[in-house]
């Protein structure tokens, strides 16, 4: 074990000796910080704002009243409108007064950015291989008394460390500038979300940071696939290609597909986790134990194909 | 005593059902230099590959201090330093930084270890450079460095000397003669140059596409030739090549201010003798050794590749 993290240890200093790792970082902070001083500058938020108040009780009934003629008036709306009504109704209720537009919500606002990173880890997977052949340097790194197999795992291990890494680093960044920039508020704050027709309630810092983690699975699907590509081809350029082409229309080609009986075993029909706690699942009878199987059969699927290759091949020149 | 520390078992390798290596036989023992000597493309290096164990074998097995490298791989390479084909390093790394990084991925490897390494092939003062800004003959050096690191029993370098400059060839001569006798290490050089090899190894085996086709030892090379090719630089010329017509049977020639003809290492005491008597001015014999180049040429052929 021991053994293992110092090869992970080679690993993370080999990444954070190379430029291109630090500019990565630093396009992601400049996305954080750019949106939220874009926000405050545009004052977006001002509409927001503008709910809070002393008197919120009396808004959010009127609010609710004008939706429900809307209702009467237009059926077509109906769906629509009744969630916020529910929701105003819960808040009504239990006395939880709107909040405005707070650190938290920019936090929740910069899951957007979890793309970003998706794709910085598919060129990281992409490449942790396949740039050693490239240097010619995987010679000196195979003739070691370690396995094959635990290069291979602490490669892989590597990736996901950098994954969590930029992802830590994403809701900590957006937090102190979502602090800084829009004040501060409690973690505890609650988030209120529909699930199954009914009005929930969770803490805002519970709820953001598994938010980030199940927003998570698409990048470790498409990092793992991007790493098991560059390891059979050993090109990177083919494996980053692919992966992000596939991450891309993951969504169309489910689409397009959605009434073939064996839809729900594309693997991104099932990579979207949040589906099943703050909302209703696309594929009716998609249950999270079934998607979380099918995640688990394809990450095996690209771990194995990773390993016999690697594993088994005559390290050549490329 | 010498042990045997690396044996080469009817190691074979096809490609493609193409046969690229067709059976090697051979031991390396401690504290002698093994050159591994052949025109390019005759499977130098994959047969180097197999015994570090980059490349499998087809057939056969190469045993390290006793151990399997094809079964009980790790047990084997524990004893092996090596350097295949270029030593490419992390160009975007400190030289200090790629050795410490080879150093966590090996047993008992102390800082102070590092440091003797980088003292023995003199990088102290570039440790901390770059290896994007290091010429060629550092990174060779470092190569040997990051091979030495801990302290095996046999040292694989695969062309050393590629694209080192004289003197950088001269160091790297020296450091592997030293290595040899004195840290007791097998050193096993591959090269496609014979007078190189000569100079640095005390046994040549040479390859030609896949097959080794002589071992011998480089000095029974030098001494079981008869003739020698000799230069006598003398004055005045014109007699010495008639005294020296007369002592030998082979052609003589007058090359700029040098007589050349041929004669064994006994002739030669008697002939020089004749000179002297003669009042001929010497200032110079040179024997060329370029016997064992002639031999490597014949049993090369015309370095044809099949």
């Amino acid at each position: 074990m021991n053994n293992f993290i110092r090869l992970i240890k080679n690993e993370q200093m080999k990444m954070y000796s190379q430029v291109s790792t630090w500019v990565m970082l630093i396009v992601i902070a400049l996305f954080v910080i750019g949106m939220g001083v874009f926000f405050k500058v545009e004052g977006i938020l001002s509409e927001d704002s503008a709910q809070s108040g002393e008197n919120w009780e009396e808004q959010l009934q009127a609010e609710n009243e004008q939706m429900q003629s809307e209702i009467e008036e237009e059926p077509g709306f109906a769906s629509m409108n009744e969630d916020t009504i529910a929701m105003n109704q819960y808040r009504l209720e239990n006395d939880i007064p709107p909040d405005s537009y707070d650190v938290w919500d920019f936090v929740q606002e910069n899951r957007g950015n979890i793309s970003i990173i998706s794709l910085i880890t598919i060129i990281v997977a992409a490449s942790i291989i396949a740039n050693e052949y490239r240097w010619g340097t995987i010679k000196l790194l195979l003739i070691r008394p370690i396995s094959r197999t635990t290069i291979l795992a602490s490669k892989y291990a590597s990736v996901l460390v950098y994954a969590i890494t930029m992802l830590l680093f994403l809701y900590v960044l957006s937090f102190l500038t979502g602090s800084v920039l829009f004040g501060v508020a409690s973690p505890g704050e609650p988030y209120l979300f529909m699930k199954e027709g009914e009005v929930t309630e969770a803490p805002i810092f519970t709820h953001t940071a598994s938010q980030y983690l199940l927003s998570s699975v698409n990048l470790l699907m498409m990092a793992t696939f991007a790493f098991m590509i560059s390891t059979v081809f050993r090109n990177s350029a083919l494996a980053i290609g692919v992966a992000i082409f596939l991450m891309m229309s993951g969504n169309t080609i489910v689409s397009f597909f959605a009434d073939k009986e064996w839809a729900k075993y594309i693997l991104f029909a099932n990579t979207d986790l949040n589906q099943f706690f703050t909302g209703s699942p696309v594929i009716s009878d998609l249950t999270l134990g079934f998607s979380v199987t099918v995640l688990l059969a394809y990450l095996l699927i690209f771990l194995g194909l990773a390993w016999g290759f690697f594993t088994k091949r005559d390290v050549t020149n490329v | 005593m010498a042990e045997t520390i690396m044996e080469l078992k009817g190691l074979k390798k096809s490609i493609k059902n193409k046969p690229i290596i067709k059976g090697l036989d051979f031991t390396i023992r401690s504290g002698e230099v093994f050159g591994f000597l052949g025109p390019n493309g005759a499977g130098k290096t994959t047969t180097i590959r197999m015994m570090v164990g980059l490349m499998r074998m087809t057939e056969g097995d190469v045993i390290i201090k006793g151990h399997s490298i094809k079964s009980n791989y790790k047990e084997a390479i524990k004893h092996v330093g090596a350097i295949v084909e270029n030593p490419e390093m992390y160009p975007f790394m400190s030289g200090r930084k790629n050795l410490v990084h080879y150093s966590r991925m090996m047993p008992g490897i102390t800082k102070e270890r590092i440091d003797d390494v980088v003292r023995l092939v003199g990088l102290e003062k570039r440790q901390k450079d770059k290896v994007s800004k290091y010429s060629l003959g550092m990174r060779q050096r470092l190569g040997i460095a990051q091979a030495l690191l801990h302290n095996p029993s046999v040292l694989i370098l695969d062309e050393p000397t590629n694209g080192l400059d004289p003197s950088g060839i001269r160091e790297i001569r020296a450091y592997i003669r030293k290595l040899a006798a004195e840290e007791d290490v097998a050193v096993i050089v591959s090269s496609h140059i014979l007078s190189e090899m000569e100079l640095m190894c005390d046994r040549i085996g040479i390859i030609k596409n896949g097959e080794l086709i002589s071992i011998q030892s480089v000095h029974d090379a030098i001494e079981e030739t008869d003739e020698k090719e000799i230069l006598i630089e003398a004055e005045p010329l014109r007699e010495a090549e008639a005294i020296i017509k007369k002592k030998t049977e082979g052609i003589v020639t007058v090359r700029g201010e040098e007589v050349m003809f041929t004669a064994t290492r006994e002739e030669l005491p008697d002939i020089i003798n004749h000179l002297v008597a003669g009042n001929i001015n010497i200032y110079g014999v040179t024997i060329t050794r370029s016997t064992l180049e002639d031999k490597f040429l014949d049993l090369i052929g015309d370095g044809a590749i099949e």
